[in-house]
């Protein structure tokens, strides 16, 4: 039988691995947030709500995929969903009112600093679903690895970017004119 | 711009990022302690109080009108009786959809594929409507129910004109709501000043999602077919 103690100790392994593997993903924890949420307060209630969806199936982690797709999954699909829950705030037993994710957004005028801006601002105009492509590609995943995250075919995967690649361009193209 | 530029300047955005964000460990922390949300917990307390003056309210019309049924049908009023049997049904079924859709929204994977998991959950959250569409259906009932055999006997044209018009216009819209309160008209004047409100918002936003999700679904069809069709051709 296992002891008290193992059971305990077994926990805290838990516990630790998962903060673990938070720690090294945070920035697509952030990137999510930050692309379907303008509020910062709704911001901070989507990691939340991301972080506690990882915790709950963190026990069934399929280690056939990489961390990042079973994070991207969750996270992409808690954010996709997040309009459904009408009283934010108040559906969170315990709303944690400090941020999760700390990251000073700086107002530089340098022209990286600009488009950058300006790639978030397109992004955040996309449609749900387009989004999430977007920055499935912007992180260089494979189109296999996009394919296994959204559920569609590799070929599907291809033209969705093509033409999602194709608008950010255009966007882009008219900023500068 | 061109794609590597996109490229790297997401790249820079990533990097700044690893520099620069911080994780509160305690909160997460605090987060990972938390006791699993009940499907209860997660609702407002206004619904909570809906769903239980729903549950009470079909429960007590089942007890009143299974009694009336077995030990008073020659006597009753049939009026009544059919009017509140059919306005009982109609609430009973509108609340199993309502519970049974809340609980399914509650169990639904996340870590499922995306398109799949949303589709689940949009689907879900839409039959919201029907909701709405078997609750209005109710509405001649309400203009049935005080009648009686008496009224029916000693009324003159007047009145039964009058009923029967009440009768038949509240008729028409239930029939008329009924049919068109659906997607296609998410943007007609009379359908936003019914679904007003955060509740109806959420549903209809997850309308325009099943939209996108079925462009995917399409577009994923086609590409299988073609290639499919390729494949037999060579």
């Amino acid at each position: 039988m296992v002891s008290k103690i193992e059971i305990i100790r077994q926990m805290e392994n838990k516990s630790e691995l998962f903060l673990s593997v938070i720690e090294s993903h945070k920035g697509i924890l952030y990137k999510i947030a930050n692309s379907y949420c303008k509020d910062s307060e709704d911001r901070n209630d989507l990691v939340q709500e991301i972080i506690v969806q990882l915790w709950k199936s963190f026990e069934n982690y399929d280690d056939r995929y990489k961390y990042s797709t079973w994070i991207y999954r969750i996270a992409l699909n808690v954010a996709i969903s997040f309009y459904r829950k009408e009283n934010r705030r108040k559906e969170i037993a315990h709303p944690i009112t400090d941020s999760i994710l700390n990251f000073a957004e700086t107002s530089s005028t340098d022209d990286t600093e600009k488009n950058i801006n300006l790639l978030q601002q397109f992004i955040s105009e996309l449609k749900e679903l387009d989004k999430a492509l977007m920055l499935l590609y912007l992180e260089e995943k494979s189109h296999q690895e996009t394919a296994e995250i959204l559920g569609i075919s590799e070929t599907n995967v291809a033209t969705k970017i093509g033409r999602i690649k194709n608008t950010l361009k255009q966007k882009f193209s008219s900023i500068k004119t | 711009m061109e794609d590597t530029e996109i490229i790297n300047l997401w790249k820079s955005y990533d990097k700044k990022l690893n520099e620069n964000l911080l994780l509160n460990r305690k909160n997460v922390e605090e987060i990972i302690k938390m006791k699993a949300q009940s499907l209860l917990s997660t609702m407002k307390p206004i619904k909570i109080f809906t769903v239980l003056v729903g549950i009470f309210w079909v429960g007590l019309g089942i007890i009143v009108l299974s009694n009336i049924y077995f030990y008073a049908f020659v006597e009753a009023n049939k009026f009544f009786l059919f009017s509140a049997t059919i306005q009982v049904g109609l609430t009973a079924i509108a609340l199993f959809i309502y519970l049974y859709q809340l609980i399914l929204i509650y169990q639904v994977d996340v870590s499922e594929a995306i398109l799949e998991t949303q589709e689940k959950l949009a689907s879900l959250k839409s039959s919201t409507l029907w909701v709405a569409r078997i609750l209005f259906l109710q509405l001649p009932v309400w203009t049935t129910f005080y009648w009686n055999e008496s009224m029916l006997e000693n009324g003159n044209a007047f009145l039964y004109m009058v009923q029967a018009a009440v009768t038949l216009s509240f008729t028409f819209v239930a029939v008329w709501l009924f049919r068109n309160i659906k997607y296609e008209n998410r943007d007609k004047k009379w359908f936003r000043i019914i679904f007003n409100g955060n509740e109806w918002n959420a549903v209809i936003k997850s309308m325009e999602l099943l939209s996108q999700i079925d462009e995917y679904r399409i577009e994923n069809q086609t590409k299988n077919e073609n290639f499919g069709g390729v494949k037999k051709s060579v």
